[in-house]
């Protein structure tokens, strides 16, 4: 079999690239009794104020802006093929380093104005799928009323409000068959659709499904590179579809980065109160009102939940995101307690108040 | 490139207006459709088109819209419009063509199927229950074992890969419901441990009882079947891929269902990979309530030969693809998962990508229509910008010179259809040879569509010297590639029998081949008269009754060297590669390598040569082009990775920021001299960064670095190192 057309790599470089792997592992490995380099990070002389290291990222001075917005530019001649592809029923991949978030943006508002777009930004810790598919439920049928004002089809399913509908009510709404038209959809810009908040299982089939959807074009991101694994035979083949492009920016992963710890900023603390606060704002709100240390009681007498099944659900989501931990006590119940210091938590309160 | 028909002004791009609240929201709402857009088209396509019409601003005649024609671009949005019903037009018709095939290499297993599922209805319906009541009552509760089994029908898959066979289950399905049958398709989905028994049985519900309340209550199902439209029908529920199903759950709905088989009919269709899946998956009192039956699905490269056959191979959508094209679809096929679904995907996506690409694609369509009325029409309304493109297309230079008139297009259109059906005759009489030695029709299409397969035109000369009665005699024809000619050395051994087979085939593939067919004709009466004779084995005819001009100079020949000479001379004559004919780039899609690009993301690879080097997408003056040296002013992340190549597995943090800062710090005068430019002055003037901004440049590099999925964090155990993730591209 020929197998130097299915075979983009030239193997010279991939040759290289090995090549220096084994070099330096060797290197490592015989350096045993030399010691491997044991300098420890606290030889840096680090800027212990975190809040000092967070304010210096953010005025980091932008290098090649000319040259990455020529680069951006130079993807505008993409937009119409882009347009035609989603317009075909392929859905639209992009990768390569950078962020692409304003990419993805600007290409929604300027090529797709003819079709109602929703943005998921799945960088951000926490996105409740369900609410987005009623969204997208409610500017499908926004849609269809400019198109077909007496469309008996859709009317029927849509006499119930859209948030008091299943998701399989939702999602066969979205993939309602229209007899005449093959170019009234509507589009999903997802930011990341290997995000931590959509890398589960679950988010992904359901992103599958809302991408198989008649009436659905999705356009994403993705920026690690084994996000391919996210992905079986099925949802790849016959649900996202997609067509892959290589778009690198280069551009900083400002929205993106936010929710990573500073490497340099003595890793186990590195939670500072603007993440908690953002983790916080994007909880639904009756997650946000409710004082994390309280327990299941105390949250009963003020009516934040009705049983423990909800009130663990609210604490399995502070847990992922490490804003409470758990102890076990003494006399073997479980404590929790909020990994936060006394002043940021009060600056937190604040904010939040 | 054209500028896209999407104006943009220039400075939106960059305008930072993902600021603001949008960010931080889990999802929002960017814009919805423009009214007026919407109301626009929906008016555009109340029309029904049976052809594309042509859009309005389409120049009607040439004398008068010259002006116009002139500023009409192949990239004209209308125009764009055009392809993209052509490609609707197209696709939808290459659509309904592979699954008419692909029911059709199933229809007999679809068949027994059927015929199974009626049997067993009626054994079932043997012992039901006679009134309403007595079927939606739960009781009284069946004892005996037997009268709880359910007939199940456990398909064999054979694939490993079980994405063809979702599509295969979803026919069978339409089939069987076609039949009169209740069909209900459940998939794993259904299946799983964390919502219980009520996911499949609400599913189950869904699918047969229309406005079905959200409850799993199987007196629901009952209740529907008692309804005098759905009685006496059997309910027959399918289920993929009974592998990645839960099997307690399965195992609980199949107990359920076996206290009601008796009043309602149930039949279960499951798809299994091997004949042990469900002894594996199930406990054996659920086991117990199975009546199995086994069938089996074809194979994939039995599918495959037939769909390249009624897509690739006869002309008859206005698309076809290259040699390059078709060898890296093949390849794809065998090497990346054998599934047909893939191969589809490919086709659609090259599809796709030829109908955005090649301004004259829309003509396809008409191209290989008998009623040339159309294809008539859009030549004579082509505007001069096109025509110019047409005949400025490198497959019509290299044609004969001509006038470049819309007549010469539509003439130069109309011979590349009889071409194309010429071709495709003779790769149909190829496969008929190639069955017999299980040669594959793809790759049979692949090396007819080699275009260096092209120098067998009779007219060479190199080719015709070695052509000669000496070489055909012994079976010593040398094409280039091999598989041709060993087809062609087959003919020569087939046995008699095999032969008249062939010959008839032949003469049904060649039809619209007048030259050719009569040939066969005369062969077949000759085979058969020697038949007759039965002495025919070792018989030699007179060549001169042949009138192929081929034969003369030769003897004689025996009745498979003449069905052979006659093979070649078709090969010869007619096998001449879609991509040496004249206009084929307007229905030919050959780069092959936006087609993998767009099929294969390798984010693995490009995302790590992006980082390698940035310098080539950044196109500066200030950074070193040269490879392998890292200047201060390049992009940081860039610089870190580069940095990173230097260790191992782990990476010291503290020796990965000093290096990184002396890096940057770094005055590049040696290695950079020609720097001049306001960026690299800049950096030059503000040598002394302070300390925190060095590290918050280091931090954002990791931060980035991590996205990629490029290195870990320090873990506990290691709080000094980071590790290294990828490694190699």
């Amino acid at each position: 079999m020929d197998t130097r057309v299915g075979e983009e790599v030239p193997m010279e470089e991939d040759d290289e690239f090995m090549l220096s792997r084994n070099y330096f592992l060797a290197k490592e490995a015989g350096s045993t009794s030399r010691k491997k380099s044991a300098r420890k990070l606290s030889d840096i002389d680090l800027v212990d104020e975190q809040q000092v290291l967070r304010m210096a990222v953010s005025v980091i001075k932008p290098k090649h802006e000319k040259e990455i917005e020529s680069l951006l530019k130079s993807y505008k001649d993409l937009y119409s093929k882009w347009l035609f592809e989603l317009r075909c029923g392929f859905g639209l991949l992009m990768y390569g380093f950078g962020s692409k978030k304003i990419l993805l943006e600007d290409f929604a508002s300027t090529a797709l104005t003819d079709y109602g777009v929703v943005v998921i930004n799945g960088y951000l810790p926490s996105v409740n799928i369900k609410q987005v598919v009623i969204t997208l439920a409610e500017v499908l049928s926004d849609q269809l009323k400019h198109k077909r004002k007496n469309s008996t089809r859709s009317k029927s399913r849509t006499q119930q409000p859209f948030s008091s509908q299943s998701i399989e009510d939702l999602l066969s709404f979205l993939n309602l068959q229209l007899p005449d038209d093959n170019d009234c959809f509507i589009c999903v810009v997802i930011h990341n659709i290997d995000g931590p908040s959509l890398r589960d299982s679950e988010s992904q089939q359901y992103l599958a499904r809302i991408a198989s959807c008649s009436l659905v074009r999705m356009v994403a991101s993705i920026d690690h590179v084994n996000a391919p694994l996210l992905w079986d035979k099925k949802m790849v083949h016959t649900q996202f579809n997609w067509c892959w492009y290589h778009v690198p920016t280069f551009a900083p992963y400002k929205f993106e980065g936010s929710f990573f710890p500073l490497v340099l900023a003595n890793c186990g603390n590195s939670r500072t109160t603007k993440t908690a606060l953002v983790v916080l704002q994007s909880l639904t709100p009756n997650a946000q009102s409710m004082p994390i240390n309280a327990l299941y009681t105390k949250c009963r007498e003020r009516f934040l939940v009705s049983n423990q099944v909800t009130l663990n659900s609210h604490l399995t989501e502070f847990k992922d995101h490490e804003l409470v931990k758990v102890g076990r006590h003494a006399d073997g119940q479980d404590c929790l307690h909020i990994p936060l210091p006394s002043e940021a938590l009060g600056q937190l309160l604040q904010e939040l108040g | 490139m054209s500028p896209s028909p999407i104006s943009i002004p220039p400075s939106s791009l960059v305008a930072d207006d993902t600021t603001g609240d949008s960010v931080l929201q889990p999802f929002f709402v960017l814009h919805k459709a423009l009214p007026q857009k919407c109301e626009r088209k929906a008016a555009g396509s109340t029309r029904t088109r049976r052809k594309i019409d042509l859009p309005p601003s389409f120049p009607k005649s040439p004398e008068k819209s010259d002006a116009v024609a002139s500023s009409v671009g192949p990239n004209d949005t209308n125009y764009e419009r055009l392809r993209l019903e052509a490609f609707n037009m197209t696709w939808s018709k290459i659509d309904t063509t592979i699954k008419e095939v692909l029911t059709r290499v199933h229809r007999s297993l679809f068949a027994e199927v059927h015929q199974w599922a009626l049997e067993s209805f009626l054994a079932l319906k043997s012992g039901e229950p006679r009134n309403a009541f007595e079927i939606q009552s739960p009781y009284p509760l069946l004892d005996d074992v037997i009268c709880k089994q359910i007939p199940t029908a456990m398909i064999l898959t054979k694939n490993a890969e079980f994405v063809d066979d979702m599509l295969t289950f979803q026919e069978l399905g339409e089939h069987l419901k076609s039949k009169g049958c209740h069909i209900a398709n459940l998939s794993a989905m259904d299946f799983c441990a964390k919502d219980g028994i009520a996911c499949c049985l609400r599913s189950l519900l869904r699918q047969l009882v229309m406005d079905a309340p959200d409850l799993a209550d199987m007196s629901v199902l009952s209740s529907w079947y008692c309804e005098p439209e759905n009685y006496d029908h059997p309910v027959i529920i399918v289920i993929d891929d009974m592998e990645r199903c839960c099997g307690a759950i399965l195992a609980d709905f199949i107990r359920l269902l076996s206290e009601w088989v008796m009043k309602l009919p149930v039949i279960f269709i499951m798809g299994v990979a091997t004949t042990d899946t469900a002894k594996k998956l199930l406990p054996s009192d659920a086991l117990q309530h199975l009546q199995s039956s086994k069938f089996t699905l074809g194979s994939p490269l039995e599918r495959m030969n037939a769909l390249v056959e009624a897509v690739l191979v006869k002309p008859s959508f206005g698309f076809n693809i290259g040699h390059n094209v078709a060898v890296f679809m093949r390849n794809y096929f065998l090497g990346h998962d054998g599934t047909i679904t893939s191969f589809v995907r490919a086709l659609k996506l090259a599809c796709v990508k030829h109908f955005s690409m090649e301004p004259l694609s829309f003509l396809g369509i008409d191209i290989l229509d008998e009623n040339q009325v159309f294809l008539h029409g859009k030549c004579d309304a082509l505007p001069d910008s096109l025509l110019k493109y047409a005949f400025n297309l490198p497959s019509s230079k290299r044609g004969k010179d001509c006038m470049n008139s819309r007549d010469d297009l539509e003439e130069g259109l109309s011979d590349l259809r009889k071409l194309l059906k010429a071709w495709s005759s003779v790769i149909l009489c190829l496969y008929e040879v190639g069955k017999h030695n299980k040669i594959q029709l793809l790759d049979i299409f692949c090396e007819a569509t080699d275009p260096t397969l092209s120098s067998l035109d009779p007219s060479n000369h190199k080719l015709e010297r070695s052509f000669n009665g000496q070489n055909l005699a012994e079976g010593r024809l040398d094409f280039k590639g091999g598989l041709i000619s060993q087809l062609i050395h087959t003919v020569r051994e087939l046995p008699l029998s095999s032969l008249i087979k062939l010959l008839d085939l032949w003469s049904i593939h060649t039809e619209e081949l007048c030259e050719v067919h009569g040939e066969v004709r005369e062969l077949q009466s000759v085979v058969k008269s020697s038949n007759n004779g039965n002495n025919l084995k070792e018989r030699q005819i007179d060549c001169h009754r042949m009138s192929m001009s081929l034969c003369a100079g030769r003897t004689s020949l025996s009745v498979n060297g003449k069905a052979a000479a006659l093979l070649d001379y078709m090969v010869r004559k007619f096998l001449m590669p879609i991509e040496c004919l004249c206009f084929h780039e307007i229905i030919c899609f050959r780069n092959v390598d936006i087609l993998q690009s767009a099929l294969i993301g390798n984010p693995r690879r490009n995302i790590q040569i992006d980082l390698m080097k940035s310098t080539t997408y950044m196109k500066c003056s200030c950074c070193c082009s040269t490879e392998n040296v890292l200047s201060p002013t390049m992009h940081d992340t860039s610089v870190m990775y580069n940095l990173a190549q230097e260790h191992g597995d782990l990476i010291n943090l503290q020796d990965w920021y000093h290096s990184f800062k002396s890096t940057v710090l770094s005055t590049n005068k040696l290695k950079c001299p020609l720097q001049h430019s306001p960026m690299s002055k800049k950096v030059k003037s503000s040598p002394s960064e302070s300390e925190a901004s060095i590290q918050a440049r280091f931090c954002r590099a990791v931060i980035e670095l991590q996205i990629a999925g490029l290195i870990r964090m320090p873990s506990k155990k290691r709080p000094d190192f980071v590790q290294r993730v990828a490694f190699g591209l």
